[in-house]
């Protein structure tokens, strides 16, 4: 150990100075406490030996300019001293020193002060290595964290649509990750699709998840899958991905203004809680499967219940967060206290704002211990588009080119797919006919519903007119899609230019023919106008919604082969 | 502020108690608890887990038993959850548990 002696008295210092030399140690001395700091900032000895009493400036003046100079590392002071006074001892601790030292010097005793000093300079030392390690540790997983953080919240974000003018929510992540995901999404028949997940954790192991999850969401939405093929694909990435342990609990809403449906899907979430003007829960869609990521799915699994939508419904969709939620009492707010707002008397429009007032006054300042998540459908709103919607993904577009594609899907396909969303990417892949692609699919949907719904599966549109019948419709549709044994649908598409302007380079567009044929027996062509009528009642106004999509629309044969022909310019 | 775990072993059973919180921070307890009886030799083996202590469940619990289901082998293992009280068991049932363990 370097060791600096501070003392006026030279025959101390040579007594010392001996002493120390022989157990090894390299000394420095000093014979005044401004020259005792001076050395100390040449030399950073690894201790000091410092006199009390001395000229220009003493012992205890030096003792906290050199302990103020080495902040951060220890260096022990020892005061050597003829004092043994108390007030004088507690004047040299309270002067930074570390220990003393009584005169005259006894050499076992300078010996054991030394070896306990290096005994504690070590200690500190260690000590402060690990700190600086912590710290760099700390630091960097905080730098991760929050490129991470930055990463998820984009990939969640795109084309979230959070803003439609249907939803209200309020999230709030307990830590820098949000383990609550929330999404919203239009699919190409203007249909709202919303995804609330609540993954096993929080923080960044939850969040990790939350990424292909919200990137499957956007890719199928857009491309007009089902909420039921929706959860299929990403239980499969999830079982895949995630460790056992880790799952998604999720709930996928289809709101379809067209249909004047709701489709709810709920893995493993509370009970989706649904009022109308009354603010009584009218209805509830309970947990009814396992959460996302658990197990391989079966055909139950993909399970829709489908709920009539009338335009005064609001749906409340909320993670466990938010009942679970603790007071500084550490009582949680519960189920009891949520319902307790549905209880009827109240404005509908301030349900939502008045739930979250109530929660935020219940937890006051205590510690969040979950995400949570409230989510609010207006589904007055459910027709109104979000402002700035644009289709999100452009592609190079090639010349309106002629083409012609045919597929005939039999009773076993049917059962199993729905083939819409690949044809109509196919279309959208060969011709992208930018700003079209909502309508096509709209015609496609429709022209399929007819020929499935009511030329395979028989199924009477009239049906829907009542709620009860409504639900009794879906009921009847599954069913008998499920026991389908024969029976095809043929759908025939062909792409013709439309002809060049005399100076134009190319086509300014093209028209996109659909045949649709269905094996049903087909109804009486004579009667096909009240057919139309029938249909543009409480269910489907498809064939009127489409009359005004299509530059034509006609059926032939005995009413099971529709044609459509739809013009696109660009 | 977290649980504590006892085991309790015979011949052909691994009884798993919990007391207190069963959140994420009972984690490795909860796999040390079982994971020396969770083997392929020890195939056949029941195990019982008891909540009848617990005051609260969170999602990463639902993880731990997923976990030990999956070591003790997956569908073939007899794995009870025993004494849930009603909070815990709606817990359970939100998350369709029944389904993958003997609830009661």
């Amino acid at each position: 150990m370097k060791i600096l002696l501070v003392d006026d008295d030279p025959i101390n210092r040579t007594i010392l100075q001996r002493l120390l030399g022989k157990e090894g140690h390299p000394v420095i001395t000093a014979s005044n406490g401004v020259e005792g700091v001076e050395r100390f900032i040449e030399h950073q000895p690894d201790m000091v030996l410092m006199d009390i009493r001395m000229p220009k400036m003493n012992g205890y003046e030096a003792a906290m300019e050199i302990k103020r100079l080495s902040r951060g590392r220890f260096t022990p002071i020892i005061f050597l001293t003829a004092v043994t006074d108390e007030e004088g001892l507690v004047q040299c601790i309270e002067a930074g020193g570390d220990d003393f030292l009584t005169k005259p010097f006894n050499r076992p005793i300078l010996q054991a002060k030394i070896s306990a000093m290096e005994r504690i300079s070590r200690l500190h030392a260690t000590l402060r290595e690990q700190k600086e390690e912590l710290e760099q540790h700390q630091e960097r997983v905080h730098q991760e964290l929050e490129i991470g953080n930055h990463l998820f919240a984009h990939i969640v974000k795109v084309g979230n649509l959070l803003d439609a003018p249907c939803l209200n929510h309020w999230t709030s992540p307990m830590s820098l990750f949000n383990g609550d995901l929330l999404v919203a999404s239009y699919n190409p028949v203007g249909g709202l699709n919303i995804l609330l997940g609540d993954f096993t954790g929080h923080g960044l192991s939850a969040a990790v998840g939350a990424m292909p999850v919200s990137d499957i969401f956007y890719e199928m939405t857009a491309q007009g899958f089902s909420i039921g093929d929706m959860v299929e694909a990403m239980n499969a990435k999830l079982l895949a991905i995630m460790p056992t342990r880790m799952f998604l609990a999720a709930c996928l809403i289809e709101v379809d203004p067209r249909q004047k449906s709701l489709n709810i899907w709920n893995g493993g979430l509370p009970d989706v809680l649904i009022t109308d003007d009354s603010c009584r829960i009218i209805h509830r869609v309970p947990s009814s499967h396992l959460p996302l990521g658990v197990t391989h799915l079966t055909r139950e699994d993909r399970k829709v219940e489908i709920l009539e939508m009338c335009p005064d419904f609001r749906v409340f969709l909320y993670s466990d967060g938010v009942t679970e939620a603790t007071n500084t009492d550490g009582a949680m707010f519960g189920n009891d206290r949520l319902e307790s707002h549905f209880s009827g008397g109240q404005a509908p429009e301030s349900l939502f704002s008045s739930i979250l007032d109530d929660l935020q006054k219940f937890r006051g300042n205590a510690r969040q211990t979950d995400d949570i998540s409230l989510l609010e459908i207006v589904c007055a709103q459910a027709g109104e588009e979000a402002r700035g919607v644009e289709a999100r993904r452009q592609r190079a577009s090639i010349a309106p080119s002629p083409w012609e594609a045919s597929f005939t899907f039999s009773a076993h396909t049917l059962k199993s797919v729905d083939p819409l969303p690949t044809i109509l990417n196919m279309v959208m892949t060969l011709q992208a006919p930018a700003g079209h692609r909502e309508r096509l699919y709209t015609i496609l949907a429709e022209l399929f519903s007819n020929a499935l719904d009511h030329g395979l599966l028989r199924l009477d549109t009239r049906t829907k007119k009542t709620p009860e019948g409504f639900i009794r419709y879906y009921a009847q549709r599954e069913e008998r899609l499920a026991s389908l044994e024969k029976g095809s649908i043929r759908i025939q598409l062909s792409h013709t230019p439309l002809p060049c302007a005399p100076d134009g380079p190319q086509a300014p567009g093209g028209e996109i023919r659909i045949l649709m044929e269905d094996s049903g027996p087909g109804f009486d062509i004579t009667n096909i106008h009240s057919h139309l009528v029938g249909n543009t009642g409480h269910g489907g106004r498809g064939i009127a919604l489409m009359r005004s999509l299509c530059k034509e629309l006609t059926y032939q044969g005995c009413g099971n082969r529709a044609i459509a022909v739809y013009q696109w310019t660009q | 502020m977290s649980g504590t775990i006892n085991v309790t072993r015979n011949d052909n059973e691994t009884v798993i108690n919990v007391k207190g919180r069963f959140n994420f921070e009972m984690h490795s307890q909860f796999r040390a608890a079982y994971q020396s009886d969770a083997g392929d030799e020890n195939q056949g083996r029941r195990f019982v887990i008891d909540l009848s202590g617990t005051e609260y469940i969170d999602s990463s619990a639902l993880g731990m038993l997923l976990l030990l289901r999956e070591e003790a082998g997956a569908n073939e293992s007899d794995i009870e959850i025993i004494n849930t009280r009603p909070e815990i068991r709606k817990i359970l049932e939100t998350a369709n548990f029944q389904r993958l363990f003997k609830i009661a």
